[in-house]
């Protein structure tokens, strides 16, 4: 089998895996990125609270609107943004840090969810409406996620600064009288609505693996953050068009395939990495001249 | 370009750490504030700095400031360049969107230089040592060009032919009439190179010149000052 | 004096006779399709419960505390068996419930998920089996309340009569299709008894589990198998699995077909509101699938 057959002809020959590689490729480019501010705020395991998060809104709207996808997701997304929200405040304005309140905002959302669904009587699993398949995109999730990644690339490429200054420095920020509030809002916004449209199209575990486990690989090549973002994006990007090749060579489920090579990315980082690795530890490179 | 305090107060977990403070730094002094371990010091300058808030009392600020924390709070490992982390100090400038020109770099560069990293401009803040990274700090208050430098004690971890070069950057400053407030617990220092000083422990115990606040009576009283938590404590009656 | 004595063991009597003071036999049945049969063959002189009522999901059904307490009061649970049911041991157990607990599958051979030991439970898609869970039922019912025996008897003759007219109309339907036409893909592989009765091929992207996940080899397969063997019939079960079958769709031209009900009725108002109504629609909407199979 030539190159050609074995790594292009599949997507040539196939309309799912065109669609599949061009979603992954927007989550890519909107999401990593933010997945690498949120390794470095230590918000990592966000992504699986928003998961669980966004359960009321979408209990709600199945109230109101029955198995429906989009009603269903819009709701998911209104109460992933009110758990940001508030998340958010109690941060700025109480002494818990950003882990804390973020746990306890995600947490209560679900209960609230679950006492939604329970009060309903229905035994219908909501969830499986939001989360979708990498394979089964159609034209609306890819319009949705695309749009979600330009909107998103968009509003990081004006924070940008200001949001490295704020990771680095809240203080500074805060001296500065730099709304610094404002900002961590505006980055949550951001994650929810990447979150949000990765779980609507491609699922939750593909969507936390193609946002942060790219991110957290990139962080052992490069101790420079303008060089992590587009590092990070093309890990993910890699890993997508890898992990759907084995998908279809070998028959792995898709989803798994692609996290896994992401997974693999990142032990083969975390081992071999330039930067804070385990080969960096035990086998140093040779120190420079006084 | 002064500070002003309308008796301060702050606490955590409304022990007090600065227990009823008033006074002005005026413009162009130099002060240092000194005082025993746990006094409050780096307490009252987060709260000027605006990243503290007093729970009591007010702070009145008239002009621009900057704030140099110590190495030890920061993020050591942060993925940035010594010349970016330099450059954010110009924020009032660039603010979040505007360029980054030539002219800046230059002046970041000549900041780093001034401090002693001339050359480090392309170095990660990872690989820097502690002292390093302080002086780093300090070039990013040099760029921010602030009337009121509050410095949060900025020789730790600094050789003697640093601190004098710093130092000198200190008193340049104090000639073009910038105010400037200094935590410092080297009172060699202090009494070398501040003609003010505000001795702290929790209260105001001076807030004179050098000379007078550094006074052994009022070294004395300090020393009678307890570095823990008092359990028993009465809830404060103090009007003033 | 003495009219006053007849008047007052008339009314007695009368009391005793009259159904509304006599207590109706207190039944449970798991699931819709299942409580569907029971009312047939029971009509009103039981009181019948369903726990997992139209739509549900039998599989991943939790039981509530009020679940526990009804079937705490039942005389007679009846339930399908082949491990549909997963909860329910634990609810008898939860409830003290100690009455009869009847598997409507009792004699039928069950059909095993491909490659593994585990009975599918689905056996009422094939009427001939439904014949024989109408035969269970309504010997439970003439074991436990022997005083309507003749009612019970009677319903279920009527009602296996209607099974059996509709048994012949499905034959009948599926028999004008050619057999290597009679090929549908659907997400749901619950249509085994179905398959095997009236000779239809189902060919399925996943199994009964919907948490697993398809490989894009499979789906490739799938799409190259569509076009070789010209299937234009797509069902799906629910929206999540419709994803995949609205990409199916898009990629071959296959056509989408109506909605199977397989594991539970549809509401009052819907096309599947009983178990016979379920499976005319089923049937119907299948063959105008395979009939777009060129």
């Amino acid at each position: 089998m030539t190159l050609y057959e074995y790594a292009f002809q599949p997507f040539a020959d196939y309309l799912f895996m065109r669609r599949a590689l061009v979603a992954c490729t927007a989550l890519a480019i909107g999401g990593a990125p933010l997945g690498v501010f949120l390794v470095l705020r230590r918000m990592a395991l966000v992504g699986d609270a928003m998961s669980h998060a966004i359960l009321p809104g979408a209990s709600i709207a199945f109230l109101f609107f029955g198995l429906s996808v989009w009603p269903m997701t819009l709701g998911g997304l209104v109460a992933g943004l009110a758990v940001a929200a508030m998340a958010g405040a109690i941060t700025q304005f109480t002494q818990l840090k950003e882990d804390a309140s973020f746990t306890g905002a995600y947490l209560l959302s679900l209960a609230i969810g679950v006492l939604i669904i329970s009060l309903h009587g229905n035994s219908i699993d909501l969830m499986h409406i939001l989360f979708g398949n990498v394979l089964a995109v159609d034209n609306h999730s890819l319009i949705l996620v695309s749009g979600v990644a330009t909107l998103s690339t968009f509003v990081l490429a004006i924070i940008y600064r200001s949001l490295v200054i704020e990771c680095f420095d809240p203080g500074f920020m805060r001296s500065q009288h730099g709304k610094s509030g404002l900002l961590h809002q505006l980055f949550l916004v951001l994650v929810v609505l990447n979150l949000v449209a990765a779980f609507q199209t491609l699922g939750t575990m593909m969507a936390m693996g193609v946002m942060v486990l790219p991110a957290i690989a990139a962080r052992f090549w490069t101790q420079n953050i303008d060089i992590a973002m587009p590092l990070a994006i093309i890990f993910a990007f890699a890993s997508a068009f890898t992990g759907l090749l084995l998908s279809y060579h070998y028959a792995l489920p898709s989803g798994p395939a692609i996290v896994i090579t992401a997974g693999i990315l990142y032990l083969v980082s975390v081992f071999f990495g330039r930067h804070g690795s385990i080969a960096s530890r035990f086998f140093p490179r040779k120190h420079y001249e006084v | 370009m002064n500070v002003t305090l309308n008796n301060v107060t702050i606490s955590y977990n409304r022990h007090p750490a600065v227990h009823h403070i008033s006074g002005t730094f005026e413009r162009g002094s130099l002060t240092a504030i000194a005082g025993p371990n746990g006094a409050g010091k780096s307490t009252l300058l987060k709260a000027i700095a605006g990243i503290l808030q007093p729970q009591e009392g007010s702070i009145q600020i008239n002009g621009k400031l900057a704030y140099l924390p110590q190495a030890s709070e920061m993020q050591r490992d942060f993925p940035l360049s010594v010349l970016h982390m330099v450059l954010t100090g110009l924020w009032q400038q660039t603010g979040g969107m505007k360029a980054i020109t030539k002219a800046m770099k230059e002046r970041a560069s000549i900041a780093l230089t001034e401090v002693g990293l001339k050359g480090f401009e392309k170095r990660d803040l990872a690989s820097l040592s502690t002292g390093q990274f302080q002086r780093a700090l300090f070039a990013r208050l040099l760029v921010q060009d602030a009337d009121i430098m509050l410095l949060d004690e900025p020789f730790n971890a600094i050789d003697e032919h640093t601190v004098s070069l710093l130092m000198d950057i200190m008193l340049r400053w104090h000639e073009e009439k910038r105010t400037i407030i200094c935590v410092l617990h080297d009172f060699t220092q202090i009494r070398a190179y501040f003609p003010q000083t505000l001795l702290l422990a929790r209260e105001c115990i001076a807030w004179d010149s050098t000379e007078k606040a550094l006074h052994p009576e009022k070294l004395a009283t300090t020393r009678f000052f307890r570095d823990d938590w008092n359990s028993n404590v009465s809830i404060c009656e103090r009007a003033i | 004096m003495k009219f006053s004595w007849i008047a007052a063991s008339l009314t007695l009597l009368a009391m005793t006779a009259s159904p509304a003071y006599a207590d109706k036999l207190k039944v449970i049945a798991s699931f819709s399709i299942l409580g569907d049969m029971v009312h047939q063959v029971a009509g009103d002189n039981i009181d019948l419960k369903i726990l997992v009522g139209a739509d549900g999901d039998t599989h991943v059904y939790e039981p509530t505390p009020g679940d526990a307490k009804t079937v705490s009061a039942a005389d007679l649970v009846i339930v399908n068996g082949f491990g549909f049911e997963g909860w329910m041991d634990r609810l008898i157990a939860a409830s003290g419930y100690k009455g009869p607990v009847i598997a409507a599958t009792k004699g039928i051979e069950p059909l095993h998920f491909e490659g593994t030991l585990n009975p599918d439970p689905h056996a009422w898609q094939s009427l001939a089996n439904g014949k024989i869970y109408i035969a269970n039922i309504r010997d439970a019912l003439m074991q436990a309340d022997k005083a309507h025996a003749a009612d019970y008897r009677r319903n279920a003759e009527h009602y296996l009569k209607q099974i059996d007219a509709l048994d012949r109309q499905v034959m009948s339907d599926m028999g004008a299709i050619p057999e290597n036409k009679r090929k549908v893909i659907s997400t749901h592989d619950a249509f085994q008894y179905f398959a095997q009765e009236y000779h239809v091929t189902f060919i399925a992207p996943q199994g009964i589990n919907p948490e697993a996940n398809v490989s894009a080899g499979d789906m490739a397969g799938l799409i190259d198998e569509i076009r070789k063997q010209h299937i234009h019939a797509l069902f799906f079960e629910n929206i999540s699995d419709s994803r995949l079958m609205k990409q199916l769709e898009s990629e071959t031209g296959a056509h989408i077909g109506g909605t199977l009900y397989s594991d539970a009725l549809s509401p009052p108002d819907g096309p599947a509101s009983s178990y016979l109504a379920l499976f005319a629609h089923n049937a119907a909407e299948l063959t105008k699938g395979m009939m777009y199979n060129q």
